[in-house]
């Protein structure tokens, strides 16, 4: 397209080009916007994450490593980790059932289900939280007690990251043609021998994706879970929950080895993911 | 053939239904258990009207300003490529991943008396932590990457040749992001501040701790019903949850416009 446009004639009577007398402020205004850039970013991220780091070290290593693996520390990441896994393997099977029917399936009202499917991402964790306690707490009215309980603790998560695998499948199914799949049942594959040689392989990455924010996000849990999970040390005490406890009793050193800890196990995973899926990208 | 089987789809609805559309009817039938009269007084209930007044100018501060910081992030990354933008651009989502507690923890070291920020902030006479600013920055901080996350991709897609041939016509930059620009960003936009918008609403966490939780005067929205449910007033918190779960209704509505318009613009180009 481009090339296309033809240059404005120049000729001797055509005055000079307005933009040139404006060009300093110009560059003024984009060297200032990167600096005012670089500021905010440093204020709201970069120094307070650095400041994390280093109050975790403050008392040096031998110090963060006895925070960071002290047993309440300990039992709070098997916790939190086991209800994570648990959560994310549950939305990875129903998130990709529900991602197929919302785009392979016609019914009355499922713009509903469509819409619906955003409100953890909508509603405050705190609104979830009350609600779940009250819903499926002592005075439940559905007679299904399960706060105090790891059960609860994972329901109250597969809720706040439900839509993660959704969101990551649906568009990948829309994009899929039927051929492939067509061509297998003609030939007399089963639908479950399509499903698990054509559909499946093709939809993985996205689902590792979906799976992996959803394990991350899982993680670092704290409104939705807190109120379910009645939150008795060593039992049924999340990580988020144990950090908070040493932050406001005072230790913020290992609040802040513990939150490294958390931290870095976040990233891992969000950093395995992201190979994991590019690899099977590449691979197929 | 590819058809999604009927008992597929009984089972999807039965899920989302029990799990998301259990919990928000309850939340409206426990808001309206006591009848209209109490939810009236209920909601004129002074400190949960001084926490509705602060979560309001928290969100006129927090939301226009992570929504500029959000388009020019991502115009930055895609249009002027570098080392420094390219490693941003991996990290963007970063915050989203960072636990909420966290996320408070970070902004207290950083904040407090002795912190690294707080202590040159206290000599000029500002305080962070425990008031408005402190609990401004911690929406902004959950919130950062919302805009960006939607733009990068979409504007990767549309490329700049439209407005390249505006500037070789004689448009100033300005009117280039505005007529050009803009014009095909806006819906993505919009959904990127409708998702700014219920994170800022709703964050619990960072703001429980940047906060101090005082009632009247640094206490949002989220923390009164968290503050009126552990203090057995739990029909209080419902009428709050209430509040709240109207607005992300709203908020989901916002998203399926914004979604349906996006998608619309994209059909229109194709």
């Amino acid at each position: 397209m481009l090339d296309t446009v033809s240059p404005p004639p120049s000729s001797a009577t055509q005055p000079p080009r307005k933009g040139w007398l404006l060009w300093p402020f110009q560059t003024l205004a984009r060297r200032t916007s990167q600096g005012v850039a670089v500021t905010f970013y440093s204020l709201v991220v970069l120094i307070p994450l650095a400041a994390l780091f280093s109050s975790a070290f403050t008392h040096g290593w031998g110090f963060f490593w006895k925070a960071a693996t002290a047993k309440e520390a300990l039992a709070a990441y098997r916790l939190t980790i086991t209800c994570s896994l648990l959560a994310a393997l549950t939305n990875a099977v129903a998130g990709l059932g529900t991602a197929w029917v919302l785009v392979r399936d016609t019914f009355r009202g499922k713009a509903i289900l469509n819409a619906l499917i955003d409100l953890p991402f909508a509603l405050p964790t705190v609104v979830a939280g009350v609600t779940f306690y009250t819903l499926y707490g002592p005075k439940s009215p559905v007679h299904l007690t399960l706060t105090g309980t790891w059960t609860g603790i994972t329901v109250a998560i597969v809720f706040v990251t439900l839509p993660f695998t959704v969101r990551s499948v649906q568009p990948v199914i829309e994009t899929m043609t039927f051929n492939a799949e067509a061509a297998a049942a003609t030939l007399g594959a089963s639908p479950w021998r399509v499903f698990r040689t054509i559909t499946l392989p093709t939809l993985l990455p996205a689902i590792l994706t979906g799976t992996g924010l959803a394990f991350a996000r899982a993680m670092g849990e704290y409104g939705s879970v807190v109120f379910v999970s009645n939150n008795l040390p060593f039992r049924t005490e999340v990580a988020s929950s144990y950090i908070y406890s040493l932050a406001s009793a005072g230790d913020p050193v290992g609040a802040a080895a513990t939150a490294v800890t958390m931290l870095v196990m976040a990233l891992v995973v969000l950093i395995a993911v992201s190979v994991a899926s590019r690899r099977l990208v590449k691979g197929s | 053939m590819g058809r999604s089987p009927r008992w597929l789809r009984l089972l999807v609805i039965l899920y989302v239904g029990a799990l998301i559309g259990v919990p928000l009817v309850f939340v409206f039938q426990r808001a309206f258990v006591h009848g209209a009269g109490a939810l009236w007084s209920a909601l004129h209930d002074s400190s949960m009207d001084a926490a509705i007044g602060l979560t309001i100018r928290v969100v006129l501060v927090a939301l226009p300003v992570n929504t500029i910081v959000g388009v020019g992030a991502a115009l930055w990354i895609v249009r002027r490529p570098s080392w420094v933008s390219r490693l941003v651009d991996r990290v963007i989502d970063v915050p989203l991943a960072i636990s909420p507690i966290i996320i408070g923890l970070m902004l207290e070291l950083a904040y407090n008396q002795s912190g690294w920020l707080g202590r040159p902030l206290a000599a000029l006479g500002l305080t962070v932590l425990f008031s408005y600013p402190g609990i401004v920055l911690a929406c902004m901080f959950v919130s950062l990457p919302l805009v960006t996350r939607q733009l990068i991709p979409l504007l990767r897609e549309i490329g700049s040749h439209q407005e390249q041939t505006a500037a070789s016509l004689g448009a100033g930059p300005v009117r280039i992001f505005l007529t050009i620009t803009m014009r095909s960003i806006l819906w993505a936009t919009a959904y990127g501040v409708s998702l700014t918008l219920a994170r800022v609403l709703g964050e619990y966490g960072a703001v429980l701790i940047v906060s101090g939780n005082i009632t009247n005067l640094t206490q949002t929205l989220t923390l009164n019903i968290g503050a009126n449910f552990e203090s057995y007033n739990a029909y209080q918190g419902f009428v709050g949850a209430g509040v709240l779960a109207t607005t992300s209704v709203v908020i989901l509505l916002l998203l399926g416009v914004a979604r349906h318009r996006e998608r619309k613009r994209h059909e229109h180009l194709a």
